[in-house]
C-alpha cells in the first residue's frame, strides 16, 4: 500500500467523512473540532512563550526558571495533546489534500524545528540550570528562547494559511 | 442595521485595497491569532491562579502585574488586526450575530479585568495570603474564564455562521 492509497483510505473512513460534513447532521463537527484546536493551540503558545520570553531575559527577570517551566510544562503538554488530537480528526477529514498542501508542510517542518530546538536546550543548557536558575541566562538559552518563539509564531501563520490556501 | 454602511465600506479604497491584496487578511489573522494566544493563556493563567490551580511560583499580584500588561498590549494589536478584518470584509462581519457577541463580551470582560486589577493593586497584601481567596476572585476568575472561551468561539464563528445572514 502506498501513501496516496493509504491517504485515500483514511479521507473514506466513515470518521472522516462525518468531520467532513458528508452527511446531514455532522456539518457543526469540524467547527467545534477547530474551534478547540484554537482554545488548546492558545495554551501551547501562551505557556511556550512565557517560558521563551524568560529565558529571553524580558520578563521575570530573578525569578526562577526552572520553576516556571515545572509549573507549565503540564499544561503546554495536555493542551498540545488535544490540539494533535483536533488537528489529526481535522487532518482526516481531507488527508490528501491537507498532505499535499505547502503550508501544511511548513508548520510541521516548523514543528519539528521546535521540538528540535527545546530537545537542544534541554539537553544542553538546561541541564546545568542550577547555576543560572534566577539570574540572566547563558547565550544558549537565551537563543533557545528566541529561536522557539519564532518557530511557534510560524506554526501558527503557516496552520492559519492552510485554511486559505485549501 | 449596519448593512448599509457594512455595504458602503466595502466600496472604499482601503476595502478595495486589503480585498485585493490577498496576502493582508490571513496575515492579520495570524498575528490576530497569535495575540489571542498571548491574551486568553495570560487571562486563564491568573483565573487559575485565583481559583488555587495555577503556577504556584509567583503571588497574585505579582502574576497579575507581569501579565496585564502583555493582554493590554495583546487587545490592542488584536483591535488593530481586527479593524483590518473588519475593512477589509465589512459584511462578513457586521451581519453575524457572533460578532457583536463577541464585541460585548470583549467589554465586559476588559470592564471586569479593569475593576479586579484595581482591587488587586489596592490589596495586595490581603490577595497575596494564601488560603483567603474572596468569593469575588472565584466568581471573577469563573465568569472571566467562560467569556474568554466563548469570545475565541464566537471569533470562530464568524468564518462558520456568516454566510447565513447575508
Amino acid at each position: 500500500m502506498n501513501l496516496d492509497t493509504f491517504l485515500t483510505w483514511i479521507e473514506d473512513l466513515p470518521l472522516s467523512s462525518a468531520i467532513r460534513g458528508a452527511s446531514a447532521g455532522t456539518e457543526w463537527l469540524f467547527p467545534i473540532i477547530e474551534t478547540l484546536h484554537v482554545l488548546t493551540l492558545a495554551v501551547v503558545f501562551g505557556s511556550i512563550v512565557m517560558v521563551d520570553l524568560r529565558l529571553v531575559g524580558l520578563t521575570g527577570r530573578g525569578t526562577s526558571v526552572s520553576r516556571l517551566t515545572d509549573e507549565t510544562l503540564p499544561w503546554t503538554w495536555t493542551a498540545w495533546v488535544i490540539s494533535a488530537i483536533t488537528g489529526t480528526l481535522m487532518f482526516m477529514s481531507k488527508a490528501v489534500t491537507y498532505y499535499g498542501n505547502f503550508q501544511f508542510r511548513m508548520k510541521f517542518v516548523f514543528m519539528a524545528l521546535a521540538a528540535l530546538n527545546m530537545l537542544i536546550f534541554h539537553f544542553g543548557a538546561y541541564r546545568r540550570v542550577g547555576l543560572w536558575d534566577t539570574a540572566v541566562p547563558p547565550t544558549s538559552a537565551r537563543i533557545a528562547g528566541a529561536l522557539s518563539i519564532g518557530f511557534w509564531v510560524a506554526v501558527i501563520f503557516f496552520g492559519r494559511w492552510i485554511g486559505f490556501t485549501t | 442595521m449596519f448593512r448599509s454602511f457594512a455595504d458602503w465600506l466595502a466600496t472604499t479604497r482601503l476595502s478595495l485595497l486589503f480585498q485585493n491584496q490577498l496576502w493582508i487578511v490571513p496575515t492579520s489573522q495570524s498575528i490576530h491569532i497569535v495575540c489571542v494566544c498571548l491574551v486568553f493563556s495570560s487571562a486563564i493563567m491568573i483565573n487559575l491562579r485565583l481559583l488555587g490551580i495555577g503556577v504556584k511560583g509567583r503571588s497574585i499580584s505579582q502574576l497579575s502585574a507581569s501579565l496585564v500588561p502583555w493582554m493590554w498590549g495583546g487587545l490592542c494589536v488584536l483591535l488593530l488586526t481586527g479593524t483590518v478584518q473588519t475593512i477589509a470584509e465589512p459584511v462578513r462581519q457586521f451581519v453575524t450575530p457572533a460578532f457583536w457577541a463577541k464585541m460585548g463580551m470583549i467589554l465586559i470582560v476588559m470592564g471586569m479585568t479593569v475593576v479586579f486589577a484595581r482591587k488587586v493593586r489596592a490589596n495586595a497584601a490581603r490577595w497575596d495570603a494564601a488560603g483567603s481567596r474572596p468569593p469575588s476572585a472565584r466568581a471573577f476568575a469563573i465568569a472571566s474564564s467562560i467569556l474568554w472561551v466563548l469570545i475565541v468561539v464566537c471569533g470562530r464563528f464568524i468564518g462558520y455562521t456568516w454566510a447565513f445572514y447575508v
